[in-house]
Formats: C-alpha cells, sequence, structure tokens
C-alpha cells in the first residue's frame, strides 16, 4: 500500500481519524469498528471541519470528549536508570546521538564509586516489592565489561536487601561479546539489544570500526552465543534507518537470517553531525517500505509463522490497550541516564545536553526539573500536535529529537499508525487470539 | 439521534471507560494475614526448623565446597557415612566470584590460590570426604577412634554427628579443613588435602541469606512444606502465608465485568469464603466461618492437604483464579495529589463525617426494638423475629463503633502527620471532633425519596447545609444532603448501603490515602500505612452489614411496628433529654483533651484516664439512650454540636 502525503485523506482532524472502516477517537484512544457506510460518512464528515465531524460522531452516538487540560504531573520515583558505563565506542558510526560514544566530550568511563551510588538512589528510592530496571548503555557498554559485573551483583545484592526485583538491560554493537558474557547474561536475565543496519555490505558501510572496516562479520560470529541462551536472554536486534538502508524488508531479514527472533526499526531523525538523517521524500519511501515489510510480518503471523519485524507488533499491542498517552515515552517521568560524572539526564540521548540536564548524584535526581520537562513536554502543550489525531497515540515523539529538530516526519508518522489501525483491523479478524496476551 | 441500523459502531480496543454498573470492589485488596502479622509471626520463631532445615545451611560451611551429610544405613555402616564432598565449585560461590577487584579480603585471594593450585586440581577427580576441621588451634577428626587386635581402627563418623561438628565452627576466623579419599572400609588413604580460609558467614550485613543458595535448597531436605499445614505439630502456621478468606471466581465468563466481579451477582463481588473450603458445590459460595472451629467441618482437614492440594486454587488480588487471566487488568491506586490535600481533606471532611456517619448510625440502632419487647403473640407469627433484631441491632451497633474507632484513627493520622512533616506550614494539629453538616452520597443508586426530598429530619439552623444540599441536586454523580436522625426504616438502611458502598464519597477518600501513603518517597510514620488500610477495608464490611441488615428486616417492612419503635427526635432542652446530649458534650471533650495529649506524647496514663472518662460517658449516653426509646423520645444527637 502506498500513502500520498498530498492525498486528502491524510489531513490531520483534531477529533477522530478514520482508517479502512475503523474510527479511531483521537482523545480516548478508543477504536471503533464501523459499516462501510458509516466509515465513508464519517470520513466525509472530518474533511469537511469538526462541526460536522461532531455531528456525524454523536449520529452514531459516540462522543468526541474535547482535549483534555494537560495534567499537573506527580513526579513518580525513578524505575529505570541508564548507566553510561563507557562513553567511549570502538565504532565510528556517522550518524551516532552519542557522536563517536563521548557525547562530544572526552572518551571516559564511569567510576564505580559513580555507578555505586547511582544504584544506591535508584534503589531506595524505590518502594519495597516495587521493580526497577538498570540499562547499560554507551558509548559501547562492553569496554566496561567489569564495572557491568560488578554493578549487577551489587544491585542484585541491594535489591534483595529492600525486596526490589532488578532487571537488566544492555544496547551493544556486539564487536565486543564474549563466550562468558552470555553466561553472565543469562543467569541475570538480560535483554540485549544489538544495534546492526543490515545485511554485510550495508551494515558495513554504516557502522564501520575506527579504522574504517566493517563490523558485520564480527557481530555476526559475536553473538553466536547470545543466541544459543536465547532460553534466558532476550535478545533483539535495532536499526536506524538512514538514506542509506531504507529498504527495510531486506534490512530485516538480512538480520533475522542472524537469527534474531525480533528486529525493530528506527528513523534517524536528529543527528549531531547531520550525516545520515531523513529528510523529505525519504520518509515516503520509509514508510513504503515499512508497510511492505509489515505486510510480510502480517502474512507470516497469520500463517502462524514467526517474523522478526517488531515494529508493526508493538504498534498493534498498543493499539490494543488503548491507554493514551501525555508524553512520546518515559524519558524523565520513568527513566533517567545518569553519565560518568554523576550527572542526570532525562533519557540516554541527552547525556551532557542541558536542555535534558536532570540534576546530579550529590544531590539526587532533580524532582524539580523533571516536573518542569514532563509539564513543558506534555503533548497537549505541544503545537500542531493539538490538532493532530495521532496525538495520545505518538505523544509527541521523541523528546530529544523534537528539541533538536523539531517534528519532520509528523505524516510518516500519521500514514504508519494509520497502516496500523488498518492491519489491526485485519488482525481482530484473521487472529483475534493474538492480542490474549497484550491487555 | 442515532439512525437504527444493523451495524452499530462496536468498541474494538481496551480504551475504556470507567463501567458505572460494575460492583464495588476492594481498590486494594488486603487479604490473607492481618496488618497486624509480623515477621516474627513465622512458623520458624516458634518451631525452628519448620521455615527451612538448618543443616542446608552448612552443607556450604566452607567456601567453593559443597557436601552431603550421610548417616548410617540400617544396614550398618557402609564406609559412606559423615560429610562427603558433593562437588567444589569455586567459580559459582559468590565469596570466590564476585570479587572482580583484586581488593578482597586476604584470606579469600588466598583461597583462590589454594584452588586454582594443586589443592584444587586433587579435589576436581575422585570421592573425597571431610577428614578434619581446625579452628583456635583445636582439630578435630571426623572418626571414631577404636582399638582392636592391636591395631588403631578409625570409624567415620555418622553425617549428624559430623554436622554437629561443623556447627561449632565460627565464622570470621581462621579455620582449616582436611579431605581425603577413603577405602572401602570407610578409613582415609592418601595424603589428605588442606584448604584454609573462613566459615561462610551465613546472612550478610542486610541481614539477607547468601546468594549462594539455590532457590529451594535450603527446603529441599524437608517433607512437602508447601503443602502441609503443620497443625499437628501442634501449631497452625503453614510454612509460608496463605490465604484465609478469599473472594470467589465469577462462574458463567460471559457474566463477569472488566473488574472480575459478577454482572449479576453483586455479592459474589463481596462474599469472602474459605479457600481450605471442601470442594464440592453447595459449599461454594457459602460465607466463610467465623471461627476455626465452625469452619472445620467443611474445610480440607491438615493431613488432607496433601491429597487435594490441586484443588486449592490460585488467588490473585484476593480472588481465586482457575485460569491465566488474560483481560484482567491489575487495579490502581489513586492517590492524593499532596500531604497538604490530604490533612485539608481528613480534617475538613472525613474526620467529621465519620462522626456524623456514627450518630446517625446510633439513632437507627436505638429506634429498633430489643428482642425481649417482642411479644408471644408477635413471637408465634415471626418465629425469627427475636433474631433478626438481635442482629440487626450488634450490626448497626457495630458499624457505628467503627465508625468512631475511625474518628480516632483519622485524628492519629492528622496528628502523626503533622509531627512528621514541621515543615510543611501545616500549622499546630487542631483534634477534629467536630460532625459535618452535610454527607456526601454517591449518585444515581440513592433513590431520592430517602434522601434529598425529605428534608423533614433536618434539624433547625440547618439553612446553610439545605442550602447546598438543594445546589447539588442535579448532579449525577454525587448528591449532598444535611445531616439527619432517621428511624431504620428500609429506605434509610437503602441508603446507609449506598453511603458504605466501596468506591463512593467515603471509599474513594480513603483509597487516595492509601495510595498517598503507599507511592510517596516521603517519610510518613510508621503504622500510618496500616491505618489507611484498615479503614479502607472496613468499609466493605460495612457495606457487607448494612446490606444483611436491609435484607433481614425487609419482610418486616409492611408492619414496621414489629420491629421499629415510633420514636422522634426529642427536644434537646427537655430534662429527660438534656443528660443525653451532655454525656456526648462529656466525651466529645474527654476525647479532645486525650487526643492533644498523645499527639504531644506527653501525660500518657493521664491520656488514658480521659479516653476512659470518654468511653464511660458513652456507656451512660447508651442507658439513657435506651431509657428514652422505651418512651419513644429520640436522641437529638446533634444537639451535642451547636
Amino acid at each position: 500500500m502506498t500513502l500520498d502525503f498530498t492525498q486528502p485523506e491524510a489531513r490531520p482532524s483534531a477529533l477522530a481519524h478514520v482508517a479502512g472502516d475503523v474510527l479511531l477517537m483521537a482523545e480516548t484512544a478508543a477504536i471503533f469498528g464501523l459499516s462501510q457506510d458509516d466509515a465513508q460518512r464519517m470520513r466525509q464528515a472530518l474533511l469537511a471541519g469538526d462541526v460536522s465531524a461532531q455531528e456525524e460522531l454523536s449520529r452514531l452516538g459516540l462522543d468526541a470528549p474535547s482535549q483534555a487540560v494537560p495534567p499537573k504531573l506527580n513526579v513518580h520515583p525513578v524505575r529505570a536508570l541508564a548507566l553510561t558505563v563507557s562513553q567511549t565506542c570502538n565504532l565510528a558510526c556517522g550518524y551516532c546521538y552519542a557522536a563517536g560514544g563521548s557525547f562530544g566530550g572526552a572518551d571516559t568511563r564511569m567510576h564505580w564509586d559513580v555507578a555505586k551510588q547511582a544504584i544506591d538512589q535508584l534503589i531506595t528510592g524505590t518502594v519495597p516489592g516495587g521493580g526497577v530496571k538498570i540499562a547499560f548503555m554507551g558509548g559501547e557498554p562492553m569496554v566496561a565489561r567489569d564495572l557491568i559485573r560488578r554493578s549487577v551483583a551489587y544491585a542484585n545484592e541491594r535489591g534483595a536487601a529492600r525486596a526490589v526485583q532488578v532487571g537488566y538491560s544492555l544496547t551493544t554493537n556486539g564487536t565486543l561479546i564474549a563466550p562468558e558474557d552470555a553466561e553472565f547474561f543469562a543467569q541475570h536475565r538480560f535483554a540485549v539489544t544489538v544495534s546492526l543496519d543490515g545485511g554485510r555490505e550495508v551494515n558495513d558501510r554504516l557502522r564501520p570500526d575506527k579504522a574504517g572496516n566493517g563490523s558485520f562479520d564480527r557481530v555476526a560470529r559475536r553473538i553466536a552465543p547470545l543466541l544459543e541462551r536465547g532460553d534466558r536472554i532476550q535478545l533483539g536486534a535495532r536499526v536506524t534507518v538512514t538514506p542509506l538502508n531504507l529498504d527495510v524488508p531486506q534490512v530485516v531479514d538480512d538480520i533475522g537470517a542472524l537469527g534474531f527472533a525480533t528486529v525493530g526499526v528506527a528513523p534517524m531523525i536528529s543527528s549531531p553531525t547531520g550525516k545520515g538523517s531523513l529528510a523529505g521524500q525519504d520518509f515516503a519511501r520509509l514508510l513504503d517500505a515499512m508497510t511492505a515489510c509489515g505486510d510480510a510480518w502480517f502474512d507470516a503471523v497469520s500463517a502462524g509463522r514467526e517474523h522478526p519485524f517488531a515494529n508493526l507488533a508493538t504498534v498493534l499491542g498498543e493499539l490494543h490497550r488503548g491507554h493514551p498517552r501525555s508524553h512520546g515515552c518515559g524519558a524523565a517521568r520513568d527513566y533517567l541516564a545518569i553519565d560518568s560524572d554523576g550527572e542526570y539526564s532525562a533519557c540516554h540521548r541527552f547525556v551532557k545536553d542541558p536542555l535534558g540536564a536532570m540534576g546530579n548524584l550529590e544531590t539526587g535526581a532533580d524532582d524539580g526539573a523533571r516536573a518542569d520537562f514532563l509539564n513543558a513536554r506534555t503533548v497537549e502543550r505541544q503545537t500542531p500536535c493539538q490538532s493532530c489525531w495521532a496525538r495520545r497515540l505518538c505523544g509527541g515523539g521523541c523528546h530529544q529529537e523534537v528539541l533538536h529538530a523539531g517534528r519532520p516526519a509528523c505524516d510518516f508518522v500519521r500514514g504508519w499508525l494509520d497502516y496500523g489501525l488498518r492491519s489491526y483491523k485485519k488482525m481482530m479478524v484473521t487472529r483475534p487470539d493474538w492480542f490474549n496476551d497484550k491487555a | 439521534m442515532k439512525d437504527k441500523n444493523d451495524a452499530s459502531p462496536f468498541q474494538m480496543n481496551l480504551a475504556v471507560e470507567r463501567d458505572a454498573d460494575s460492583n464495588p470492589v476492594y481498590a486494594e485488596p488486603v487479604l490473607g494475614n492481618p496488618v497486624s502479622t509480623l515477621m516474627d509471626s513465622g512458623v520458624g520463631n516458634c518451631f525452628p526448623g519448620l521455615e527451612f532445615d538448618l543443616r542446608q545451611l552448612d552443607v556450604r560451611f566452607f567456601p567453593g565446597l559443597v557436601f552431603e551429610f550421610l548417616g548410617v544405613t540400617p544396614a550398618g555402616p557402609d564406609g559412606n557415612q559423615g560429610a562427603r564432598l558433593v562437588y567444589a565449585d569455586p567459580a559459582g560461590d559468590p565469596i570466590i566470584a564476585d570479587h572482580f577487584t583484586p581488593d578482597g579480603p586476604a584470606w579469600v585471594v588466598d583461597l583462590k590460590k589454594q584452588f586454582a593450585g594443586p589443592e584444587g586440581s586433587a579435589l576436581g577427580g575422585g570421592t573425597w570426604y571431610l577428614h578434619f576441621v581446625e579452628q583456635d588451634g583445636k582439630r578435630i577428626m571426623m572418626y571414631d577412634y577404636a582399638l582392636y587386635q592391636n591395631a588403631a581402627g578409625l570409624t567415620p563418623y555418622e553425617g549428624e554427628t559430623v554436622w554437629w561438628i561443623i556447627r561449632l565452627i565460627e565464622p570470621d576466623k581462621p579455620l582449616t579443613i582436611g579431605l581425603t579419599q577413603r577405602a572401602g572400609d570407610g578409613s582415609p588413604t592418601g595424603v589428605p588435602v588442606v584448604l584454609t580460609g573462613q566459615r561462610r558467614r551465613f546472612l550478610n550485613e542486610e541481614g539477607m541469606i547468601d546468594p549462594v543458595y539455590h532457590p529451594g535448597e535450603l527446603t529441599s531436605s524437608m517433607c512437602s512444606p508447601w503443602t502441609h499445614d503443620f497443625r499437628d505439630c501442634a501449631c497452625h502456621y503453614w510454612a509460608s502465608n496463605h490465604p484465609d478468606v478469599v473472594l470467589g471466581e465469577v462462574d458463567d465468563p460471559q457474566n463477569m465485568l472488566a473488574n472480575r466481579t459478577d454482572k449479576d451477582d453483586s455479592a459474589q463481588a463481596v462474599t469472602f469464603i474459605d479457600w481450605m473450603r471442601r470442594r464440592h458445590d453447595p459449599l461454594k459460595d457459602v460465607s466463610a466461618q467465623t471461627t476455626l472451629p465452625k469452619a472445620r467441618p467443611d474445610r480440607y482437614d491438615p493431613y488432607e492437604i496433601n491429597l487435594h492440594w490441586q484443588q486449592l486454587d490460585f488467588v490473585l488480588q484476593g480472588q481465586e483464579v482457575k485460569e491465566t487471566p488474560s483481560t484482567a487488568e491489575l487495579l490502581s491506586l489513586t492517590q492524593y495529589e499532596t500531604v497538604e490535600h490530604m490533612v485539608e481533606d481528613l480534617s475538613k471532611q472525613l474526620a467529621g463525617m465519620e462522626l456524623t456517619l456514627a450518630m446517625e448510625y446510633l439513632y437507627a440502632y436505638f429506634s429498633l426494638r430489643t428482642p425481649d419487647e417482642v411479644t408471644a403473640e408477635q413471637e408465634r407469627a415471626w418465629p425469627g423475629l427475636r433474631e433478626d433484631l438481635r442482629a440487626a441491632r450488634q450490626l448497626i451497633l457495630s458499624v457505628a463503633l467503627s465508625e468512631m474507632t475511625h474518628l480516632r484513627w483519622v485524628n492519629q493520622t492528622l496528628w502523626l502527620v503533622h509531627k512528621a512533616f514541621p515543615d510543611k506550614g501545616l500549622g499546630p494539629y487542631e483534634p477534629c471532633l467536630d460532625a459535618t453538616k452535610t454527607l456526601n452520597l454517591p449518585g444515581g443508586k440513592v433513590a431520592d425519596a430517602h434522601c434529598t426530598d425529605a428534608y423533614d429530619f433536618v434539624e433547625p439552623n440547618l439553612d446553610d447545609a439545605v442550602k447546598e444540599a438543594e445546589a447539588h441536586k442535579d448532579d449525577p454523580n454525587e448528591v449532598v444532603r444535611p445531616r439527619m436522625l432517621r428511624r431504620a426504616t428500609q429506605g434509610v438502611l437503602a441508603e446507609f448501603v449506598e453511603v458504605e458502598r466501596p468506591e463512593g464519597h467515603l471509599d474513594t477518600e480513603y483509597v487516595k490515602l492509601v495510595g498517598l501513603l503507599r507511592m510517596s518517597k516521603d517519610p510518613y510514620p510508621e503504622g500510618l500505612f496500616q491505618l489507611a488500610v484498615r479503614i479502607d477495608s472496613d468499609g466493605m464490611q460495612h457495606y457487607q452489614k448494612f446490606r444483611d441488615v436491609k435484607r433481614f428486616l425487609a419482610p418486616y417492612a409492611d408492619q414496621e411496628e414489629l420491629y421499629l419503635r415510633p420514636i422522634s427526635v426529642g427536644d434537646p432542652t427537655d430534662k429527660r433529654v438534656k443528660p443525653a446530649v451532655d454525656a456526648i458534650k462529656t466525651a466529645l471533650a474527654a476525647l479532645r483533651e486525650a487526643y492533644l495529649i498523645e499527639a504531644e506524647l506527653g501525660d500518657m496514663p493521664k491520656a488514658n484516664d480521659k479516653i476512659k472518662e470518654a468511653r464511660t460517658a458513652m456507656h451512660d449516653l447508651n442507658d439513657i439512650a435506651l431509657g428514652l426509646a422505651k418512651d419513644n423520645i429520640g436522641v437529638p444527637f446533634f444537639a451535642a454540636f451547636s
């Protein structure tokens, strides 16, 4: 399916949206199935403007509630913390948000005291019986293997003493994984995300090491032990889509062939070097590629087979849950990152970025700054989000991208969600059982 | 107006509004062990050894090694008895493996070297037994020394004896052990392997059991600790917590609402059943009995649990579940936004509402006839009347008493919070002992005839309250009415049921309190959370009690004189009535003084005396009110507040 952005149907309404014969209520994220006739009438009413759309909605017995007043936000305890254990990397990807791992500063590694204190604050701030996640990020976190191990041992001990369950994840380029790491990850049930951008040729162009050599073969070799412990390691691949790897179906197939059960893709929108970002018509091409890949996923799942493409599965799950969002993600709300200097930031992408500064270890995470950030960033306060039907699904997008690159990809996001809504209907017909565990 | 067509819109996803017709449920089910349960109530505290097998700690007494304690078989010693090395696994022992820094304790560094050297490699093959232990210069060999026919024979101690010896080893000081292999008769052969280190500290500084022990390891040598009840070991504890009473499942999945309650059977959501009940049908929905002797005939005996444990259901959030719940969401908590909000609400609203309710309930209580007033003729025509009256009086009184208890708890919460947060500008604690002039009731469910329109019972000079009520007249969500003293008619009881309905106004406030105390990072005084949970959970009981009272008085509704006295509110200046009002005033004044003393942690014996004074006044009130009731005069309770 190709979606032309100039097509009037894509014009956003603030009230609701019709995709195929399903109706999405913008404010509540409720999804209704309509008859073909009703869908057609609704579509035209939406095009004609809010007044006629309201009329049509009430004819259907549906109320579109007015847009919510931006909520006054309470800041809750942080539930996930990214430890930027290493601000250095052995690869040199051109588009990296961390600018080669160092976030624009000198190569540094986190000192044990910083990690220890951050873990203390995370666990002390959690009610007994609760759970927290620790994400090891970089740079390339495996450069700091010893620190990771020590942190896990310490967090387990502190967590056990306070009856707090600690979960772990790691985002890595995969080139430094050793066989004994797999055992360690399995023991502590890590979720490991490996960054890869495609098959050998594509990946090696986008993800060279500092000497300019490709990294694909090394990664393929190094992740074998992780795949073997797939029973206890949740292993996924994440693709950064740039103009050079827009062929998403091919990319997902190539990475899936390595054995990854899930492959998620994300467009590159804000890059510190300006290199590798998508722009203009790239997004239309990306949408085509994503929907093609989505179709492949759908066909496989309908036939009871597995397919690694994660994005559509995520969208369908979220649509089904139907929780309207105020933010695109949990940054600053549930999640913070800590860097080697002991400075907190809104997430791993805001490390060393004053726009996302959230206090430091000495005084603890700055709840005032968190609340201000969240209140300012809430989708209800964003323009032009108030006039978009997708606002409560997308939540306003990635804070870091929006603050640095604006919102160049909204048409793409709407196109993708429109496709998601149509697929939701199809899935409800062909595999309603697929949603059984998605509540 | 919506067109009639066959394909009306249908919602597909789970984005839902709250279902207004839903049954009440506990905001936070607190079932099973009462909140007063302490860690010390654990079975191991009274019956050491029942929680886990202490010997299992000692199988890992020496870091890096795992032993087993073998006894003597009925066939006699076979040479295997004693402490046999199961395996050496220094890498799997956190004491050795988790020290990634070279700056671990010296004895650990040294022990690592031994395991990496010839000692470690020797233990890698063959069967090894503990030969000796040595501490503080004392060495104990693990053998009986016997002389016969001029030869010395070494017979290994059996496992339990070896364990006694190992129990005597102290941590935090050097320990040397020797291991040997054995000949067929159990005598040692070859050169012992000697290791030096320290005994494992079984608990770390946090009091946690060393992580080297795997889940289940400490109980692995016990007989079915999870399924067996220790009642026959002289105590009623289980190895771990188990629910005593639970809510039942909805029989017909078609009838299940989103909150897992039954659409047609509102009792299902509030009726506790005995989790240990025998699973045959008629007993299924019967409320749990209140005492163990009463419950006994209908529940599995402890010895039967091993046979029927598969029938005991899993319990999720206080409710039995037979299969994986697919769509049930965990119930979420609302909460007060800030301490200031909470203090404002508790002091301006809740405390006073508890008092107003207590007074209204007491009035209803005194309007009921006493069982001994039932005549022989009435008894013949209505054989259950006496018992119904007895039960109704007892239940209403218990709710009124419970509201008075809540009044104290709300005050206690307030004074503790005032004390805990002196910097919040909450000001000094003031006892909240004034009844509110209005009550908020959930809208919709309350029949108008019973409240908003019937102001006949409103005291004079309550115009403000009446005005406020009028202002809310069209609010579909909340009905506000002035406080009133009314007899326990069916209509009034119906309203009491709604006032106490979980998810109603009153309950929601306490849910917010529970939420705040649970989620807050602020250091609230200990015990506050438990208090809040108890008040909140009581609401469900009140709801059930009034529902029951209404139900068993319903048959007499057409002949009110059977169960109700024709009382009306007395004149507070009447000399027969005045003592009743004075008794209430005395009680309130005494409580006020007592609370102020307690809040300051002042002269506690004096506070106790004041509480006793209040209690005595309430007993006096009871006697006076009963006397007045017989003359068809009701106590003008609210006169004590004007």
